[in-house]
């Protein structure tokens, strides 16, 4: 039994093994970019909005909202990159409901790319948003003793994001293989429906977790709090 | 449990695609519809704004044009008050002249009848007075009022013969003049004293329908005369006084 889907070759074009993993992830992209072209590809101001769209507006417009108030300010870029980790996330795991379909983010390979790519990330929305010195300068706060610490901590942080997301997805993943061949009756669509509720929670705190960590690269620094002057 | 390191460099460069195919077909299009909407409804919003505003602006010039209109409303009022008041107090003096102008007229009216009717008794009384006064004498003394007059007028001539000379100067005709005709004995008594006063006359006697009752008698420039005139004036005061009394007693009891 093959835990990860990296291990299961789909096809090979010119030399190159396509794994599960890939292979379903360009299905969820070819899904997510069909919808969104087939949807806004006849949008025009002057055309009353339809459910399709109607539908499309309310989810961008609630995660822009989330965004807003992590972030407590609106950024178009913060909402392309998270908004895109939480849909791809979310698509991946909803589509755990298809028999055959293995979810990418069952693979560590995926949470890692997608852990290395919020590693990689921050600082570029750090940099962009204080520059290179300013955001270096925060490695050095509150001391510059906790340099060390404030690496350790930035790769902890994607170390801690990609086996939380993996081990969520793979073990449910992995939980209703077993179930399935064990009791392949009620007990498998218990076990993906609850897989269903788990992986749309991860969905979200990956988001979550990957825009409080670019808000915290790109908040403005907080202001030194000044000894108040004795009054009595 | 593994990581392989090709698919982890495939995963990034597929999530980067990714977030270039959701830019460019969700996020995008739908942010940029949302703001066009926004922008629209924002447009709408301040025309919608500015319609209110002027409506606002428009219903307070109406207010305005109401309170004026209503101001000049009392003005006018005031105005036409006014000019009624002028025009009423125009028409009372002109009602009160015209009362005075018909009460002037009907005075003068009525002062004119008085004189017609007191003439009229004047005339009356006159001709009553002659008729019971040659009655009287007729049947008391069995003489006529003429022949009384002439021996009256005879009786006044001796003694003014003197003044009677000098007033006639050279005349050479007298001339005595009644209304009827006189008795020939009261011609002859007052050719007698005529002739004696002055010797070189003609005494001619006349009659005139307009004089007054009794006898005139004219030498030159000198004239000597007895006439009922007095007596008949004597009796219009009488009458008329008695009219008087009786108009403002009448008037007192109104």
């Amino acid at each position: 039994m093959n835990l990860s889907p990296d291990q299961t070759i789909i096809f090979a074009a010119w030399g190159i093994a396509i794994n599960a993993t890939v292979f379903f992830t360009w299905i969820v992209m070819g899904i997510l970019g069909l919808a969104s072209f087939l949807i806004t590809r006849n949008l025009r101001p002057d055309v009353p909005p339809n459910r399709w769209r109607t539908m499309l507006e309310v989810i961008v417009q609630r995660i822009q909202g989330q965004i807003e108030e992590i972030a407590q300010g609106p950024s178009r870029y913060l909402l392309y990159y998270a908004g895109t980790l939480f849909l791809f996330v979310a698509m991946s795991n909803l589509l755990l409901v298809v028999p055959g379909f293995q979810p990418p983010t069952a693979s560590l390979s995926t949470t890692t790319a997608l852990a290395l790519s919020v590693l990689i990330a921050v600082p570029i929305f750090g940099i962009t948003s204080r520059g290179i010195g300013g955001y270096l300068k925060t490695y050095l706060e509150p001391s510059f003793i906790m340099l060390p610490f404030n690496i350790i901590s930035e790769f902890s942080r994607g170390i801690s994001l990609a086996i939380r997301l993996y081990g969520n997805i793979m073990s449910g993943a992995v939980i209703a293989a077993i179930l399935l061949s064990v009791a392949p009756f009620f007990f498998p669509v218990v076990m993906d429906v609850l897989g269903l509720l788990t992986g749309m929670i991860q969905a979200y705190i990956f988001a979550v977790l990957a825009t409080v960590y670019i808000s915290s690269a790109t908040a403005p620094p907080s202001p030194q709090l000044e000894p108040q002057e004795d009054i009595s | 449990m593994s990581i392989d390191w090709i698919t982890v460099a495939a995963q990034i460069a597929n999530f980067l695609v990714l977030v270039w195919l959701l830019r460019r077909f969700l996020y995008r299009p739908i942010l940029d519809g949302i703001d066009a909407r926004e922008a629209e409804i924002t447009q709408r919003m301040q025309e919608a704004g500015r319609a209110k505003e002027k409506a606002e602006a428009v219903e307070n010039e109406f207010r305005e044009q109401l309170k004026t209109l209503k101001t000049r409303q009392s003005d006018m009022a005031d105005a036409v008050r006014l000019e009624a008041e002028k025009q009423r107090d125009a028409l009372l003096v002109e009602a009160h002249k015209r009362m005075a102008q018909e009460r002037e007229t009907w005075h003068a009216h009525l002062d004119e009848e008085t004189r017609k009717y007191t003439a009229k008794l004047q005339s009356a009384g006159g001709k009553a007075l002659l008729s019971l006064t040659r009655k009287a004498l007729t049947d008391l003394a069995d003489e006529t009022l003429e022949s009384r007059i002439a021996h009256h007028l005879t009786k006044r001539i001796e003694p003014m013969t003197n003044e009677l000379r000098s007033a006639a100067g050279d005349g050479k005709a007298a001339v005595i003049t009644s209304r009827d005709a006189l008795p020939q004995p009261a011609r002859d008594d007052l050719s007698t004293v005529v002739q004696a006063v002055f010797p070189d006359v003609v005494v001619r006697f006349e009659t005139n329908a307009e004089q007054p009752p009794g006898i005139i008698l004219r030498v030159g420039g000198a004239q000597l005369d007895w006439t009922v005139d007095a007596y008949i004036d004597s009796l219009a005061d009488l009458m008329a006084a008695q009219l008087t009394a009786e108009a403002d007693v009448k008037e007192a009891a109104q």
